[in-house]
């Protein structure tokens, strides 16, 4: 496939960008490192934007669905009054003002949390669902080492459990370090994978 | 001078990022004179993207649609690489899947991830020859917090009738609502994240789970692009090389040079 020539000119701009940022963290160079804390600024305000953006999108979708009445557009009410309301609490009382941070530990804080609960519900779900898809030798080491964390973790009255606790406790030293550090490592090298695929060019998913 | 000392974390970075690059550059040329087939077929074999490549057909034969999740982690830092992956991801999930009656449903909990979603939508139909159906709802940013964008995803997942749903990105432990919201409408959960909680959920609530690295593999495998062979190749041989160093660096510890 042919490259358009402003499409070209984009690339050349965004690999020249990438580069200037990268080569300022190792060669030092002060009008380099001007020019890396620019860009990365540059990027800082455009992310700001782009959140400005996804607010938008949100709102518009949610219209939609308001103004053509179909299943769950009650639900789509509610954020478009909730977003107005907090919206204009916050532009009279700053959005470090005390009705603010009302709103924020009142409302926002508890209905995350109770995400957070049903979350631990899910999982408790999830890990029978588990046993009956996949019933192999790995998803009972899985299940099994879950449930001597959890045992582990619980202080029961009267009863002092010191094994249990330090098979815990070398579980979660020994064991989970070493899978947790070889995951991140291989985590790391996709990392850099994809970076210099994007960074050359040779990988561009969105047209630019 | 001492050899841990000369060998600095800066150092080390730019010796492993010119090593892949290097690495890199040869598979993708070597790549250019044989059949990328053959190359996929060398690359070992990852169930989840053998299921995902069926599903896909499946979907276009049912007439239905997939979702697909790319996760909130954004474009900058650490995380955004999860993001570009899942873009590479979707465009070719698109491009095959755009002939059907439905397209695909993207979610995304972050504005810059959102529009590059919208322009990897529209090369996919592209490069498809196919003119676009997008509708605004396509894709959505269903909220900006973790777990609000959990919230917003789970009721766009549970609102029609999908054959599947896809996490790729950069997700928390609110994945494990986003998998079960797919259970529970009997879609495939096929789940893959860059951070380590998310992939602890991710393998008790899918049906099928990417750990560790494969999440970056996506593209590979999915046949997107032949410098994704190259990578994927490229990225072999640095696990090697660095299981190699940390052999010889637990030997110089025992000899005492380190």
């Amino acid at each position: 496939m042919r490259r358009r020539p402003f499409s070209v000119f984009l690339l050349v701009i965004a690999i020249a960008s990438g580069l200037v940022v990268l080569l300022g963290y190792w060669i030092n160079l002060p009008a380099l490192a001007t020019l890396r804390d620019l860009f990365v600024r540059w990027a800082a305000i455009l992310a700001g934007m782009a959140v400005l953006v996804g607010i938008l999108n949100l709102l518009y979708v949610h219209w939609l669905k308001v103004s053509q009445p179909k299943p769950g557009g009650a639900y789509s009410l509610a954020l478009l009054i909730a977003f107005v309301l907090t919206f204009l609490v916050a532009i009279v009382d700053t959005p470090t003002g005390s009705w603010s941070l009302w709103i924020f530990r009142y409302v926002q804080l508890p209905v995350e949390a109770s995400l957070l609960a049903l979350l631990a519900i899910t999982l408790l779900v999830a890990v029978f669902r588990m046993l009956h898809r996949r019933f192999d030798w790995f998803s009972l080491v899985f299940i099994g080492t879950a449930i001597l964390i959890l045992v582990g973790s619980t202080y029961l009255p009267e009863v002092n459990m010191p094994v249990l606790q330090s098979l815990r406790t070398w579980l979660l030293q020994v064991p989970t370090v070493a899978g947790a550090r070889g995951i991140l490592l291989g985590i790391g090298i996709g990392v850099v994978a994809t970076g210099v695929r994007i960074l050359t060019g040779s990988d561009r998913p969105y047209e630019g | 001078m001492n050899l841990s000392a000369w060998l600095s974390a800066e150092i080390l970075g730019l010796g492993f990022l010119l090593t892949f690059a290097l690495l890199f550059y040869i598979f993708y040329y070597w790549k250019h004179r044989a059949s990328y087939q053959k190359e996929l077929e060398e690359l070992r074999r990852i169930d989840a993207f053998t299921r995902l490549r069926k599903t896909i057909g499946q979907a276009i034969e049912n007439g239905r649609g997939l979702q697909i999740s790319i996760g909130s982690g954004g474009l900058n830092g650490i995380r955004g690489a999860a993001g570009l992956v899942s873009l590479s991801m979707l465009l070719v999930i698109t491009q095959k899947s755009c002939k059907g009656d439905q397209s695909p449903q993207v979610t995304s909990g972050d504005g810059a991830l959102a529009s590059l979603a919208q322009d990897t939508l529209h090369k996919a139909y592209r490069l498809a020859a196919v003119e676009s159906n997008s509708k605004a709802s396509q894709n959505q940013v269903t909220g900006i917090t973790p777990f609000s964008y959990a919230a917003g995803a789970m009721l766009t997942i549970l609102d029609q009738p999908l054959q599947a749903n896809l996490l790729a990105g950069n997700f928390g432990s609110e994945a494990g609502l986003l998998a079960e919201a797919g259970e529970r409408s009997s879609q495939l959960v096929i789940a893959g994240s860059d951070g380590l909680p998310a992939q602890s959920v991710m393998l008790a609530t899918a049906d099928d789970a990417l750990i560790g690295e494969e999440l970056f593999a996506g593209g590979a495998y999915l046949s997107a692009e032949p410098s994704h062979a190259a990578s994927v190749k490229a990225q072999d041989i640095l696990r090697w090389i660095i299981i190699l160093i940390i052999l010889a660096g637990v030997i110089l510890k025992l000899a005492g040079a380190l």
